[in-house]
């Protein structure tokens, strides 16, 4: 073998699609081809190199729309869905979206509407390139913010004691309304909550569901109704619903 | 994907399978999505219209490979979305603010020769880029290079051959050759 033609086996050779026959001829004239011989390590050098850039998986957000379409051409009814083994696993985020909102009368008791406009707008908190319009873990930086931005104060309360820190918080618009909105982290996961004052008197325990995959909590305390949205298991975003009810009661 | 009807709405054994079949190479689409579009918002839009277009066309799926199958939807997805867009921005745009492939500093073992093989890497141009992807990253043989860029096995060689010249030059200006082992060229 002359050298052109070792050389032009240097890259088949490295990529594995020499046959057995032709891999043996071509190391034979390796020995006598030192040319080839550097031409080769810096074939394998150049592809260990890529070899050795990390793999980027897809992201939760991106497997929960995916799914979300299979479920939805599919038609199959959404109870039937039960991820949360695979969702957990692969969820290092929660996003708890506390969209406080002065949706009172436009949100509550609309099932599925409110649902799904809950997660359109914790998938904006989620996709974002930045999750929060004020970015703080301050409540007293937090909640001075909204004011003269929406026409409530909503209750800012920092819940990293009980694991989950508050990041910040942004307006969103639901349903053509503002709305506030409160992101937490729980881990590497964020959580979205919504807040807005609310139209009936009493607190009501958290109801917590699912849809498209997201975890929703719903229920009513301190003269406020609240929604929290993320990617949590539904125990996880109960509890934080537990802590955020002991929290707003320790402010008053 | 020429020579493939579309079928009407896929019933429920179909996405089942489809799940089973393509959904464990998600990872697989977004990250050559990554590298395609170079920027992760797009990525995942392009990755998630690829999904939708292969559960589309899946019932032309005949239990072949499913990753370059899916590959070549991604691309064919990408293509067609700048195609698309193309007026909003110009290719010289993208070109000039390359460097944004999948960034290694997220990952903790991230060090500075990661990011300049990202970089470079980000920096050539698409054509470079997808085939070094596929052959590198997604470590497909020839053959399946050859059909998800539907190129003849030939030409999958030579530009393979011409992305790596190019992206040794890339590197030997951000890596030091020695110790690298970078091929003189």
């Amino acid at each position: 073998m002359d050298c052109p033609t070792c050389e032009a086996m240097v890259d088949a050779y490295v990529d594995g699609e020499l046959t057995a026959v032709e891999s043996a001829e071509f190391e034979r004239a390796l020995e006598g081809c030192p040319e080839c011989r550097k031409r080769l390590d810096a074939a394998r050098a150049l592809s260990g190199l890529l070899r050795e850039l990390p793999a980027e998986p897809a992201p939760d957000l991106l497997r929960a729309r995916v799914e979300r379409e299979l479920r939805t051409i599919a038609g199959r009814p959404r109870e039937r869905v039960r991820r949360w083994t695979q969702w957990s696993a692969m969820a290092a985020s929660v996003i708890a979206a506390l969209g406080l909102g002065w949706l009172g009368g436009t949100l509550t008791g609309q099932g599925g509407r409110e649902s799904d406009a809950l997660v359109a707008s914790y998938l904006r908190v989620a996709m974002a390139e930045h999750t929060v319009d004020v970015a703080s873990s301050d409540r007293h930086t937090v909640k001075p913010w909204y004011a003269g931005r929406i026409d409530y104060a909503p209750p800012v309360v920092d819940l990293t004691a009980q694991g989950f820190p508050l990041l910040g918080g942004r307006l969103d618009v639901i349903d053509g309304r503002k709305v506030a909105v409160l992101v937490y982290r729980r881990n590497q996961h964020k959580l979205a909550l919504s807040l807005w004052p609310a139209s009936s008197s009493g607190n009501s325990a958290p109801r917590v569901s699912e849809r498209d995959g997201f975890a929703i909590a719903e229920w009513r305390h301190g003269g406020f109704e609240l929604r929290a949205v993320s990617d949590l298991a539904p125990a996880e975003i109960a509890s934080f619903a537990t802590a955020l009810d002991r929290a707003v009661d320790a402010e008053r | 994907m020429s020579g493939m009807s579309e079928a009407p709405k896929p019933d429920l054994a179909t996405v089942e399978r489809f799940r089973v079949v393509m959904l464990p190479h998600l990872d697989a689409a977004h990250g050559f999505a990554r590298w395609l579009t170079r920027d992760p918002v797009q990525a995942q839009d392009v990755a998630q219209e690829a999904m939708l277009r292969a559960l589309r066309y899946f019932h032309a799926f005949r239990g072949e490979e499913a990753r370059p199958w899916l590959l070549r939807i991604v691309r064919n997805t990408w293509v067609d979305l700048r195609a698309k867009r193309g007026q909003d921005q110009p290719l010289e745009a993208a070109e000039n603010h390359p460097a944004e492939g999948p960034d290694p500093e997220q990952s903790a073992l991230a060090g500075d020769r990661r990011r300049q093989v990202a970089a470079a890497l980000a920096a050539l141009p698409e054509e470079m880029r997808e085939i070094l992807v596929l052959r590198e990253i997604e470590d497909l043989p020839y053959k399946q290079i050859a059909a998800v860029l539907e190129l003849p096995i030939g030409t999958v060689m030579s530009r393979l051959a011409r992305a790596r010249e190019r992206l040794a030059v890339e590197l030997r200006g951000r890596l030091g050759r020695r110790e690298h082992g970078l091929p003189d060229l």
